[in-house]
């Protein structure tokens, strides 16, 4: 039986880690508020989530034991903020989020220090980087897509989710929830059976996300997810690569050696699709096909099927900047092609930093 | 024995985990698993299989020999109500009738579900499926 129990074990951490990386908004409440005081008696410092633990005792002498989530790791660790900055013991008043469904567990707005009132894990907000340098080149004068020779850098993922060009302004959280289900119309030309599907999954606050069970996400979907993304351009051996540093820590190959696209019947699906490129007017211009149903091609929920067919164009104008414009063809899901695009900021000196979907599951979830 | 028992328990292990690669196209599209029947001791397993090609749904009862080609799929997508007609055969190989009215059922899930009245011929009872 115990041989049998350590194969349940594993099955059911497999279906736990599922749940590493969902939505802010499917976790937590932010309509309402929870304030807790206790001493800390464990810390989590796993990406993509820091959780501390705290004993918190009520009105009636019980205590409870409190998962908070407070931050990424990575985005503390660069605020200057360490594990050892907080110890087990320490007892820290929190002002936070309840998570949905969840008893006790919390996000914290705010972890103060009882003791000296000092405020811990404050990640001040990201400053643009001001200088305008022009984008690098290769010898030959085609723009570079990564750092500068001898330097670091990659580019930020974007906060935005995808909305048709023209649309006007959208109103929406951060995780491409729309703060109006009426305006469901206006994000892309749906097909009846598409808008239901994006309605439903607005409305159910995203909770079946599949990036939340650690499934790779194609099309604009990878430039959504945190921690960023870099080009590697193995020009030698005519591809791209783009290194992929958060959802399931991927990458995905564009081929620019000149060979055609497939045909759509015979490509395997895949989630990153079938991609070519060439460079047009200083412009990289990717042909992708042959992607498979598993995945959201956006943060918000847009539907799409194996018909999907999307025409990206990255243009590089200086060296801070990368505009992002696609070209959505799925006629099986929208009622005619539609475009949308973002701007992404790149971060210099930095190189991507490690990150796993799958680690912080137990801190969520087993305990 | 040990090896049943252990890959009993791997089965059941994969399973837990199964829900990872859920299907997220057509909520429609895919292979539907069940059984339909006038009574819970008369019960009759069916299997569909579905696919979206853009302007309908189209596909097959019982994919094999005696497959059972679906004439209509009519989806309210305002509610997710679901209308299934075919023409089939009965065991004396007599053309029979068929519709289904079901209601799809927590849709964002891999193992969604469809369930409602199943009518063949003059018989009649609730049916169940669930995207395999």
């Amino acid at each position: 039986m115990a041989h049998c129990s350590r194969w349940l074990i594993l099955g059911l951490l497999a279906a736990l880690s599922a749940f590493a990386e969902r939505p802010f908004s499917s976790t937590y409440d932010d309509t309402r508020r929870v304030s807790l005081k206790g001493a800390v008696v464990r810390i989590d410092w796993v990406n993509p989530r820091a959780f501390l633990y705290i004993d918190v005792r009520d009105s009636s002498g019980e205590t409870a034991n409190w998962a908070v989530e407070f931050g990424n790791p990575i985005e503390l660790e660069r605020a200057g903020w360490k594990p050892g900055s907080l110890r087990i013991g320490d007892v820290v008043r929190i002002d936070g989020f309840p998570a949905r469904g969840y008893r006790n567990q919390a996000f914290a707005r705010s972890v103060v220090l009882a003791s000296t009132r000092r405020r811990l894990f404050v990640v001040p907000p990201k400053t643009r980087v001001a200088a305008h340098l022009p984008a690098p080149r290769w010898p030959d004068g085609q723009v570079r897509l990564g750092p500068p020779p001898g330097k670091k850098g990659y580019w930020a993922p974007t906060a935005n989710a995808l909305v048709e060009t023209g649309a006007g302004i959208i109103p929406m959280n951060r995780d491409g929830l729309l703060l109006n289900i009426s305006d469901a119309a206006r994000v892309a030309p749906f097909l009846p059976w598409a808008k239901a599907v994006y309605e439903y999954r607005q409305r159910t606050r995203l909770k079946d996300d599949p990036l939340a069970r650690c499934i790779p996400a194609g099309g604009p979907r990878q430039f959504e997810t945190p921690n960023g993304f870099q080009f590697v351009e193995q020009r030698e051996l005519g591809r791209i690569l783009v290194l992929l540093g958060g959802g399931d820590r991927n990458w995905r190959v564009i081929y620019t050696d000149g060979r055609p696209q497939g045909q759509a019947d015979e490509v395997v699906r895949s989630y990153y699709g079938n991609s070519v490129g060439h460079w047009e007017e200083g412009s990289l211009v990717v042909d992708s096909i042959g992607f498979n149903e598993r995945f959201w091609f956006d943060k918000g929920g847009l539907p799409h099927t194996e018909a999907l067919h999307l025409i990206e164009r990255f243009t590089r104008p200086d060296l801070n900047t990368l505009k992002y414009e696609v070209t959505v063809d799925d006629p099986r899901t929208y009622a005619r092609p539609w475009k949308g695009g973002w701007t992404m900021e790149w971060v210099p000196g930095e190189e991507i930093q490690e990150y796993f979907c799958e680690e912080n599951a137990e801190s969520t979830f087993l305990r | 024995m040990r090896p049943r028992l252990t890959n009993s328990c791997l089965v059941l292990a994969f399973l837990i985990g199964v829900p990872a690669f859920a299907q997220q196209g057509h909520p429609l599209t895919g292979t539907w698993s069940g059984d339909w029947g006038t009574a819970a001791t008369h019960r009759t397993t069916i299997t569909l299989v579905m696919n979206w090609d853009g302007k309908n749904v189209t596909g097959i009862i019982n994919p094999g020999p005696d497959a059972i080609p679906i004439a209509s799929v009519d989806v309210d997508y305002a509610n997710w109500t679901v209308r299934i007609q075919a023409e089939g055969k009965d065991s004396a190989g007599k053309p029979v009738h068929i519709e289904a009215d079901g209601q799809l059922e927590d849709i964002g899930s891999y193992h969604r579900t469809i369930k409602g009245v199943w009518q063949q011929g003059n018989e009649k009872g609730e049916f169940h499926l669930t995207r395999d």
